[in-house]
């Protein structure tokens, strides 16, 4: 048997399980996974695909997320065509050398011994699916099995989750929202602590126990429950991603007691993503798909990386395709959104912006990608209108309160903008984007020293960007605080670090300059100019930059390089035209007032 | 979402309905229904029914927590009232029917029948209603509003919380009851007739009105309260004493009780002005006392707060304040730009409401800026400050936001005043030197800036009526006046060295006359708070909380003692009053006017006039006590205990300053330098030169090691230093030090100091014999010291040219004779006994010197002085001088024939020799022996 055949084995078995206990999302992941797997290579392509269109036929979990999607077998025979090809002239994938797995057995179901408990168990799972959990929670008292009280808790756990959203709303106080818990936690994690020490919990019960470990700030306690859960289980996607979520520094990641499963693989190119490792993370994600040939997920992880990176038309390549091939995919689609802003691409925008409009109005992202197209249009209330959606939906969405942060900042809304970006902050004190908007924001508002302590922030937690540090500099350099010294300190830090619009050393140039520094300012200067040479790039810095080197070698008496950037001078129109034809007279007549100089250059 | 935050908080009901509040209204219903026959309970007393209405009066008003107490606490503050018990199985039998929403709708249906119709229907016989505008009228009507108002979801709600609320007082209700036959015990000892008798005068308050009936309660004989208190202490439960046990102590404890109570899961919050007020108490107690705060376990209650109340934004400020006076620079700055970025500087900084919602648009950030202007200079980075400060300035221009403005440049004002002159200069402009011209750059131009600051900030408060500010702006001229000494001598910088020393005929204001006229102006200005009815927006419901405070307090004997050494932050007379009612004014406006004592004693200290310094610290340390910082309050005991140093010798001052290092924390600045102070002094009395040198490095190594900065501190240290040296008769490095130190102090215009430096260059001189060098120094002494009217220095440096001349040669002693009696009675009258001492040597040996006189014709007129002095002289254990008037007596004794005395001065004469030879065996001796 291949490791081709033994991933699919694991996967199936693990959807199967998954989906069992009412696992919804792991399920799907899993079984998204089982699809995308490179057919062996021995098969000839064609069958390759006839099969992946026969398991396609089948109905898999997924598709009840989505119901839509079996209703247009047309688009995916044609996904299935583009990707073949595509694939056909890579290398087989085998798994990178080194990398030892350990193969975890896939765990037998405990089976029931009883007809009657399968069936209490059948109507239990029933009423779970309508999402009467009370009511399953309740048909599963008294039910021993690991897997019928894995689903009791479940319920119960969602039965509290679903009354303290409720809860959230009706006590919302005159001083804000009370603070809602989880009524069922406490009984829970009684429960699942007692079965944990006697050692009759399997991974299911480990992950629920993680949860409201998490859920009641446990934090230590739930990273080592979820890393059992996942030794044991690797395959449940959705207690990676809960551990994922607990990993806010590199030093909890690397001492994580992992085993060596594949599935770890996933989880460490995620954890890298929303570590800012993006370079890490694509290592990742391109060994995986030497497997996992076709995965949406993994492309579309790896676009969400190049974005990061700012690769933007790499990124816009891969959506493209993860829509051609998916068109009722809305996960990860609000990136591509951003990306599409950024590039100011309106009618793709909208055309997305209207696709999933179809698919699924009333999902964050949607909303989201809606929002991003009203303001790439200007129209920022209606913007705001449909961030705020997004938000309701999903309250610790953190793009959206960032973004709408900025939108505010378009409307002059200062104190609404800043109250965006602080709850922005409030869910991931780590994102610099909205210390940087908070920046911004106190910069309009003619408070720059004010503004100095967040765009410090936003410096620190991301050091290597050159924004920032021009950010900084601006606030010392603006009217109000002068302060030059520090300016030039914090240009100098921005162009060590790849100044991609090249403001730094212009301004370096220019503040040497003001300063009287001009050895400096003429080394920048220089550095300058070659960095706009190289770019191919024209515009009034270079004249500026080459009247100051011609002025300077001018007066250090270095006539010739003088002359040269003269020269230079006189290829563009304006008035410094005009100035460099007189320096160039001068230079002249400085020359002939020097006879040592002028025998210097007869001679050679 | 900040403008629907604001919306939130605009136009939301008063509070939230909770269980509390019902069994509040329950009470208020038997209170007000307790004539009405179908009610079960009856008062014994009238006074018993009156004092259950004042409690449930400062029940809804008191602030010491944020959450409602529960119900046990409530049961326990009702049995503290007395005679009670059978009311509280009342209410606990009514909460416990009230089990389905409909029996809520029922008693809040009732709960209407308590308030009395409006105007015009007929009164019936026989009932108290409540007015229904009265404080309690009113707290019903907003119950019944807010019931009413509720969701069905919400009346279920609080259904679960009721339910909630009643299970947590059912593990101790037994005990309560147990405790029952102490409850009947007191009760017959409050029916003693004298008390009654006294209980009356009071009830003839009446309850009409109650806040009438609050406020006049501290009109109450404390005889009556004292003894109310003494009849409560039989009632004795561990409940209150754990739970109140801490409320003393700056609210500590309470604090850490809240944390204990939310695992009870019963985190219901109060109104939001009980909260806000509960948490300004907070903020005022943080400032007085940040000691008795511990960092994390106060941050944990604000966060539990902040959790519980997302959109009360104040909880974050405090949390700024917590980190603020913990020197937590990170967390301080963190909480700060948090704080401000939550509320956009709505929350009303200065007046402690909210502002009126529809200028939310704008923000007011320039209040910001103002408190981080105020948290760098707090962290000692001027420049910061400073920056931080202009921008404030600009941006409240820019919002006209005037009273900000005022803020601000009284906050300027403030920064330039602490860091000083000398720093700066590296702030400004290049640092001053002798002889440059005077540009925009120089100090005095500063000072000059200063004085526009705060002249324009004073216009300002004065036109928005910005009491508080007016008075700091009075306060801050008042300080201005003071330094002027330094700062005032714009002509002399011109020219520099045409003339050595100031003119006499420049007007100046150090006199302590007008610096007490900018006094009167501040203190009249507060007076101003009783009568603009200000105090109605102060009052932050601390009196209330502090009765409440008390009713569970009393009877608690080791309660009592647990206060004692808490006495800190409590004003010395609150011992005869029934314990620490608070003082109606609020508390920022009595350390203004605390501070302008300090400020008059200071004043009157450079004057020279001891007894009004002793009086204006005296004043301070009782009166203001209450307000007073800590450090504040420990400069006035500093000069106190200066004063009895001077005055009563070393022995009371050690004493005395043991008592202050108990009552302060070591760390504070001012009692570790007084401490240094009066080691030095007293070792180089004693002539233990060695200690006298030690404690001087150590002075030195207090002060800051950046130049320009603590000049003070370094001026002193160096001052001691050269006095050091004077002692142990090294000359030539004496004058050294002291004529570097001159050029320093000459340098950095302080003024005060010139003439002392001058002084002690004096007697270098005099005392290695170059008396013609030492009259010069002296005359230039003297002619600062009248510039400058520092009458006391200038008495001195009188004795000191006397005794100059007097070495000249006896042709010269009737000169010196009558310079000394020119400088007497100054002397006499506000000298310390060195002083005095010197003073009466010189007489006696004026008088020995003059060839006219003769010692057998008139012996106790040199006698007298001589003994005078000696005495003086062995209190202070200063061995030289001592010795000296000891050999005089000796000599005089001698040749007077009176051997028997002769022998005696002799003896002591050894014997002062001896110790200060030996100064290390000094501990031995006794100190009042002769």
């Amino acid at each position: 048997m291949s490791s081709k055949e033994s991933y699919r084995v694991e996967l199936r078995s693990a959807a199967r399980q998954l989906s069992d206990r009412c696992l919804y999302s792991a399920a799907k992941w899993a079984a998204e996974l089982l699809i995308d797997i490179e057919p062996d290579a021995h098969a000839p392509a064609s069958s390759a695909s006839s099969s992946a269109a026969s398991a396609r036929a089948t109905p898999s979990t997924s598709s009840a997320a989505r119901p839509l999607s079996h209703l247009h077998p047309d688009a995916s025979a044609y996904r299935r065509r583009l990707r073949s090809a595509a694939a056909s002239g890579d290398i087989a994938a085998t798994p990178p050398a080194g990398v030892s797995y350990i193969s975890t057995p896939v765990p037998d179901d405990d089976g029931f011994n009883s007809d009657g408990g399968n069936d209490r168990y059948l109507l239990a799972k029933s009423y779970f699916d309508c999402r009467e959990y009370r009511r399953a929670a309740h048909t599963l008292r008294g039910q021993t099995g690991k897997k019928a009280g894995f689903l009791r808790c479940y319920a119960l756990y969602l039965a509290g989750e679903k009354r303290k959203e409720e809860e959230m709303i009706e006590l919302d106080g005159s001083l804000g929202k009370s603070d809602v818990v989880n009524s069922e936690l406490i009984s829970l994690e009684r429960e699942l602590s007692s079965l944990r020490r006697i050692g009759s919990i399997d991974s299911f019960g480990l992950y629920l126990y993680g949860l409201i470990l998490k859920d009641k700030g446990c934090e230590s306690l739930a990273v080592t429950v979820f890393v059992e859960s996942v030794n044991s289980f690797p395959w449940n996607w959705s207690a990676w991603s809960e551990l994922q979520s607990l990993c806010t520094n590199t030093d909890t990641l690397t001492k994580l007691n992992l085993k060596n499963h594949w599935m770890k693989d996933f989880f460490l190119a995620s954890a890298y993503q929303e570590l800012k490792m993006h370079e890490e993370a694509l290592k990742r994600y391109e060994c995986l798909l030497g497997v996992f040939r076709s995965s949406d997920y993994i492309q579309s992880q790896i676009a969400t990386a190049l974005y990061s990176l700012r690769e933007l038309d790499e990124a816009e390549v891969i959506f493209e395709d993860l829509l051609r091939n998916d068109p009722y995919r809305v996960e990860s689609m609000d990136i591509y959104s951003n990306l599409l802003y950024a590039k100011e691409c309106f009618s793709a925008l909208s055309f997305l912006a209207h696709r999933v409009f179809l698919t699924d109005k009333y999902r964050p992202e949607s909303c989201c990608i809606i929002a991003n197209y009203y303001s790439l249009k200007g129209q920022h209330e209606k913007s705001v209108l449909y961030f705020r959606r997004a938000l309701k939906l999903n309250r610790k969405y953190l793009s959206a309160w960032t973004l709408m942060g900025h939108e505010y900042v378009e409307m002059k809304n200062t104190p609404a903008a800043i109250d965006a970006y602080r709850r922005a902050i409030e869910i991931n004190p780590r994102d610099y984007r909205a210390w940087y908007g908070l920046g911004q924001t106190y910069e309009v508002m003619n408070m720059p020293f004010y503004a100095l302590y967040y765009f410090r922030k936003s410096s620190c937690l991301q050091p290597n960007d050159s924004r920032l540090w021009v950010a900084m500099a601006q606030c010392y350099e603006s009217a109000p605080l002068q302060m030059l010294e520090e300016a030039i300190k914090c240009y100098t830090r921005a162009a060590n670090s790849n100044d991609s619009e090249g403001i730094a050393l212009h301004q370096l140039a220019k503040l040497h300059g003001v300063l009287g520094h001009s050895e400096q300012a003429a080394f920048f200067y220089k550095k300058d100019l070659e960095r706009m040479e190289a770019e191919g790039r024209q515009g009034p810095n270079m004249v500026e930059a080459m009247l100051y080197l011609a002025r300077y070698y001018k007066s250090e008496k270095k006539f010739e390089e003088a002359e040269f950037y003269c020269t230079r001078l006189l290829d563009y129109t304006g008035p410094e035209r005009e100035t460099a034809k007189s320096l160039l007279r001068g230079l002249r007549i400085a020359q002939t007032a020097f006879p040592s100089m002028d025998i210097g250059h007869f001679g050679s | 979402m900040a403008g629907g935050g604001s919306l939130k908080e605009g136009g939301s009901p008063v509070f939230d309905i909770t269980p509390h509040k019902i069994a509040v209204c329950h009470l208020v219903q038997v209170f007000a229904l307790h004539t009405q026959p179908d009610m079960p309970f009856a008062f014994q007393s009238i006074s018993q029914h009156h004092r259950l209405g004042l409690f449930l009066f400062s029940l809804t008003r008191s602030c010491e927590s944020f959450l409602d107490p529960s119900l046990e606490e409530l049961l326990n503050q009702l049995k503290a009232l007395g005679g009670l018990a059978m009311l509280s199985e009342h209410l606990i039998s009514n909460l416990l029917v009230l089990s389905s929403p409909d029996d809520l709708f029922n008693f809040f249906d009732k709960l209407r029948g308590v308030l009395a119709a409006p105007e015009g229907s007929s009164m019936e016989e026989e009932q108290t209603l409540l007015d229904p505008n009265s404080h309690l009228g009113i707290f019903i009507r907003c119950c019944i509003l807010t019931f009413n108002m509720l969701p069905f979801e919400g009346v279920c709600h609080l259904l679960t919380n009721l339910v909630a609320y009643c299970n947590s007082n059912d593990s101790t209700y037994e005990m309560a009851e147990d405790d029952d036959f102490n409850g009947s015990e007191f009760h017959e000892l409050l029916e003693d007739p004298e008390v009654y008798c006294e209980a009356a005068e009071f009830e003839e308050y009446g309850l009409e009105n109650d806040a009438q009936a609050a406020e006049n309660l501290t009109h109450i004989p404390s005889k009556f309260l004292s003894s109310f208190l003494e009849d409560n202490q039989a009632s004795d439960d561990p409940r209150i004493k754990h739970g109140d046990g801490g409320s003393q102590s700056g609210g500590l404890i309470p604090l850490l009780n809240n944390n204990f109570r939310t695992d009870d899961n019963l985190g219901v919050l109060r109104s939001r002005w009980q909260i806000e007020g509960y948490l300004n108490m907070q903020a005022d107690l943080l400032e007085k006392d940040a000691i008795s705060f511990p960092l994390y376990s106060f941050s944990a209650t604000l966060r539990q707060l902040q959790k519980l109340a997302p959109e009360l934004h104040r909880a974050r400020y405090l949390q700024y304040l917590n980190a603020l006076y913990h020197n937590d620079y990170l967390s301080a700055l963190d909480e700060l730009h948090c704080y401000f970025d939550y509320s956009a500087g709505m929350e009303g900084l200065f007046s402690r409401s909210p502002s009126p919602s529809s200028e939310f648009e704008v923000g007011r950030y320039e209040t910001a800026l103002l408190c981080l202007g105020t948290l760098q200079c707090h962290f000692g980075h001027p420049k910061k400050a400073l920056e931080a400060l202009t921008e404030a300035v600009r941006i409240s221009q820019q919002n006209n936001d005037d009273s900000c403005l005022a803020y601000t440049l009284a906050a300027i004002c403030k920064l330039l005043s602490e860091i000083g002159i000398s720093n700066m200069t590296g702030i400004i402009g290049s640092p001053y030197s002798l002889g440059t011209t005077t540009g925009l750059g120089t100090p005095l131009s500063t000072q000059q800036q200063l004085l526009v600051l705060l002249k324009r900030s004073l216009e300002r408060a004065d036109h928005l009526k910005l009491t508080n500010l007016l008075a700091f702006n009075h306060l801050a001229l008042a300080k201005f006046d003071l330094k002027a000494s330094s700062y005032y001598l714009f002509s002399h910088v011109k020219k520099p060295l045409l003339s050595f020393g100031p003119k006499a005929s420049m007007k100046l204001r150090t006199c302590p006359t007008s610096v007490c006229r900018e006094l009167r102006l501040s203190s009249h200005v507060l007076s101003e708070f009783g009568a603009d009815g200000l105090l109605q927006l102060n009052d932050t419901g601390a009196f209330s909380t502090s009765w409440l405070k008390n009713v569970s307090a009393v009877g608690n004997p080791w309660l009592k003692k647990l206060q004692k050494p808490r006495s800190l932050s409590v004003n010395d007379y609150d011992t005869f009053q029934f314990y620490a009612q608070p003082n109606p004014m609020p508390g920022s406006v009595l350390q203004l006017a605390g501070a302008s004592y300090l400020l008059r004693a200071t004043s009157w200290e450079h004057y020279g006039s001891a007894p009004l310094v002793r009086m204006n610290a005296l004043v301070y340390a009782t009166c203001f006590a209450d307000a007073a910082s800590s450090s504040e309050l420990s400069l006035a005991y500093v000069k106190l205990i200066q004063h009895l140093s001077v005055f009563k010798g070393y022995t009371e001052a050690f004493n005395a300053l043991k008592l202050a290092e108990d009552k302060f924390s070591v760390s504070s600045t001012h009692i570790r330098l007084l401490k240094l102070q009066l080691l030095h002094e007293r070792a180089l009395h004693r002539g233990n030169l060695q200690e006298a040198q030690q404690v001087c490095d150590q002075f030195g190594v207090l002060a800051s090691s950046v130049t320009g900065v603590d000049m003070e501190l370094k001026t002193e240290a160096s001052l001691r230093h050269a006095r050091t040296l004077l002692a142990a008769n090294q000359f030539s490095q004496a004058a050294a030090v002291a004529s570097n130190l001159f050029c320093t102090c000459y340098k950095f215009n302080m003024q005060v100091e010139n003439a002392t430096v001058l002084l002690l260059l004096a007697e270098i001189h005099k005392k290695s014999g170059d008396a013609v060098l030492g009259l010069s120094y002296v005359l230039a002494s003297l002619s600062f010291c009248k510039t400058f009217n520092l009458d006391l220095l200038e008495a001195s440096a009188t004795v000191t040219l006397a005794e100059l001349w007097l070495s000249l040669g006896s042709s010269h002693a009737k000169k010196a004779s009558s310079l000394i009696y020119q400088a007497l009675p100054m002397i006499l009258g506000h000298g310390g006994l060195e002083l005095r001492a010197r003073a009466n040597i010189a007489v006696a040996k004026c008088l020995l010197a003059d060839p006219s006189y003769l010692v057998s014709e008139d012996p106790d007129a040199v006698l007298d002085p001589l003994s005078q002095a000696s005495e003086e002289l062995q209190i202070l254990e200063y061995h030289e001088m001592a010795a000296e008037a000891f050999y005089l007596m000796a000599i005089i004794f001698n040749s007077l024939g009176r051997l028997d005395e002769r022998e005696n001065a002799a003896a002591s004469f050894k014997k002062h020799v001896i110790a200060l030879e030996n100064p290390q065996d000094e501990d031995n001796l006794p100190t009042h022996g002769v």
